[in-house]
């Protein structure tokens, strides 16, 4: 269970990202957030690996707060929750099965990180993932040389690395055309149904959210303005959450 | 026309006038006392083009080929003061006939006649003190019949004393033979080599300690803890201060400190290479994708761990890139070091430059062009290559 109580994030140059957000996402769950671009909804998902760190406010999870952990135990944390961007964020220049080992890093001494070496079960493991996003033909080139959709499959291979308990999803598939986006929603959704990993993923458009959330946390200026199932938001809801000009759109 | 049609000129302003005068003022100062204080004479540049002229016709004749350099002796020996019943006689050597007169004592003009040697010959007089010391008096050339007459001023011993056995020496010399690579063609080859070696070396020191170091200059890595930023700006102060004096200047300081020689050189070229470079490396560092970064961390990921996977990958081509440029600069500086005792090739070109060897000095000049050159070329190639 993972629990964010009264956070709140004022970044250095005064932007007021996150008030008082509080909620509680139980194992399991696929909660998708949502709101318009500076809302908050990559701060608090940063937040919660202290990518960011919060200003006040706590985070805990299965009892312990991921707020207060000491460095070397912070680490421990962050190699069970894995993390998908927006970007992809690839090591370019590394092969796709290097960039899929990387995910491994939280286990691994440092010594042989030195060495550039892996073990003969790491890189099955990763070889394994490459398979389960169906892009292990694909293993020896350079990660900049594939398609974005491909890319982000990459990504989500190198979170399968580190057996994740909950997985972090900042707007997924913003980058990549609608039937791309599906195939890599299907993806993170199977994560969800087949292993019972916990998801917090932010969709831009509202019509992915309702198609693959179980539930909604909508953010609008920093503030929880929704927090529910994705029927129960009608027309009024929708203008709260996007404002009085936006028109839903559909993404198929 | 209509009343809206807009101003075609600025409008007057007092204050802006003020303004471009006593900037023009200003600059007409800064420039008369510039000319001034940098002595410059445009007079003197064509007065004394003549000068230059030796330089210039040597450059395009550097000694390569030189043959056997021959020569013959003849010496008179010239008694001070005169003896009792002194009979002058002229010495003879080789066939050759050397007549001197006055034959001895105080004289202060004395002629020389040179008989029966070699025709159209290079010679050169010498005067013989009795401690065993010479000094160069005239140089001319035999005519066509093998004959030489010269005068003059005795030189005046400065040690020793007047009285003794001196000599009037005349030596003539030419070349014959077969050509044959000149010594110093073979001298300026081996401190090209010391150059070029020089350049790398001091570049791959530069490589060792600039690499380490630029992380801890990088402010995208350093400014997340405190401490961090304490040690990034004292990366930071410690190489501009070392950029801002000059390798020649460092040359001068390591050339008091370890001596005259090609260890200097490389100290000066290092020490300028690193601070340069990690500066360079810094701002490599400093604009690479941070997404990487994030996402690596992300996974647990310890600081070490998450440069070598996030940050290293990312800067390989930009720090080769640098390197290379670098490699450059010191190729160029490495020539000039010696100048002031780095060693390598300047070191010989200023002493030939100072002993008026002109001809000696190109071959230094010609070699520091096509080496330059070769090397931008090979390093151009090798930016292409792998860039
Ligand atoms: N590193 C940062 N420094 C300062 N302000 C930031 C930073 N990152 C985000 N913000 C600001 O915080 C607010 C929330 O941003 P963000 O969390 O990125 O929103 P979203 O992901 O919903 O678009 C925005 O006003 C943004 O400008
Ligand atoms: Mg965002």
């Amino acid at each position: 269970m993972l629990e964010i109580r009264n956070l709140n994030k004022i970044y250095p140059g005064g932007v007021h990202a996150l008030k008082d957000v509080s909620f509680t996402v139980e194992d399991g769950e696929f909660v998708v957030l949502i709101g318009l671009s500076g809302s908050g909804k990559s701060t608090l998902l940063r937040c919660i690996n202290r990518l960011v760190e919060p200003t006040s406010g706590q985070v805990i999870w299965d009892g312990v707060d991921i707020t207060a952990a000491a460095p070397s135990e912070l680490r421990r944390i962050r190699r069970q929750i894995g993390m998908i961007f927006q970007q992809f964020n690839l090591v370019k220049r590394l092969s796709v099965m290097t960039n899929v080992l990387t995910g491994r890093l939280g286990y691994v001494p440092a010594w042989r990180s030195l060495l550039n070496y892996w073990t003969a079960e790491e890189k099955r493991m990763a070889m394994a993932n490459l398979e389960r996003v169906g892009i292990a033909d694909q293993a020896w080139k350079r990660a900049d040389e594939l398609s974005g959709g491909q890319q982000q499959r990459v990504a989500i291979a190198r979170a399968l690395m580190q057996q994740p308990r909950l997985i972090l999803a900042d707007e997924p598939v913003a980058s990549l055309d609608p039937a791309t986006s599906h195939s890599v929603m299907k993806y993170i959704l199977e994560l969800n149904r087949r292993d019972g990993i916990t998801v917090i993923c932010s969709l831009h458009f509202l019509s992915l959210a309702r198609q693959y959330g179980t539930r909604i946390i909508a953010l609008r200026d920093g503030h929880i303005v929704f927090d529910g199932k994705p029927e129960e938001i009608d027309d009024r809801r929708f203008k709260e959450i996007y404002g009085e000009e936006a028109v839903e759109v559909e993404i198929r | 026309m209509n009343e809206k049609t807009p101003q075609m000129r600025r409008p007057f302003s007092l204050k802006r006038f003020v303004r471009n005068v006593v900037f023009l003022a200003v600059a007409v100062v800064v420039y008369l006392y510039g000319w001034k204080v940098t002595e410059i004479n445009l007079g003197v540049l064509i007065r004394d083009v003549k000068d230059i002229k030796p330089l210039v016709v040597d450059l395009v004749r550097p000694e390569l080929m030189v043959r056997e350099e021959q020569s013959r002796l003849i010496t008179y020996e010239y008694p001070i003061p005169c003896p009792e019943n002194f009979q002058p006689k002229p010495a003879e050597a080789m066939g050759m006939q050397l007549e001197v007169k006055p034959g001895c004592g105080k004289a202060d003009e004395i002629t020389v006649t040179l008989r029966n040697a070699r025709p159209n010959t290079s010679a050169r007089v010498e005067w013989h003190f009795p401690i065993g010391t010479d000094q160069l008096l005239v140089q001319g050339t035999t005519d066509e019949n093998g004959s030489l007459r010269l005068r003059f001023k005795r030189p005046v011993a400065t040690i020793g004393g007047e009285k003794g056995l001196h000599g009037v020496k005349i030596t003539l010399y030419w070349e014959e033979g077969p050509l044959r690579v000149s010594d110093t063609v073979k001298t300026v080859a081996d401190k090209m080599v010391e150059t070029v070696f020089l350049a790398l070396m001091a570049t791959t020191f530069g490589v060792i300690f600039a690499m380490p170091i630029s992380f801890f200059g990088a402010r995208n890595l350093m400014m997340t803890t405190k401490w961090g930023a304490v040690v990034y700006y004292l990366v930071r102060l410690v190489f501009n201060i070392l950029r801002s004096v000059e390798t020649l200047i460092w040359a001068v300081i390591f050339v008091v400190w370890v001596g005259i020689g090609p260890f200097a050189g490389v100290m000066a070229l290092t020490v300028h290479s690193v601070a340069a470079l990690a500066k360079l490396y810094s701002e490599a560092i400093e604009s690479i994708d941070p997404g990487p970064i994030e996402a690596i961390t992300a996974t647990g990921a310890s600081r070490l761990q998450t440069i070598i996977y996030a940050v290293v990958p990312q800067v390989i081509p930009p720090f080769i890139a640098f390197t290379i440029y670098r490699w450059d600069i010191n190729v160029r500086m490495s020539t000039v070091v010696g100048l002031v005792g780095g060693g390598g090739i300047g070191y010989i070109l200023i002493q030939y430059i100072n002993l008026l060897q002109y001809r000696r000095a190109a071959v230094a000049m010609w070699a520091i062009v096509i080496v330059v050159s070769a090397m931008d070329y090979l390093s151009g190639y090798v930016r292409e290559k792998i860039v």
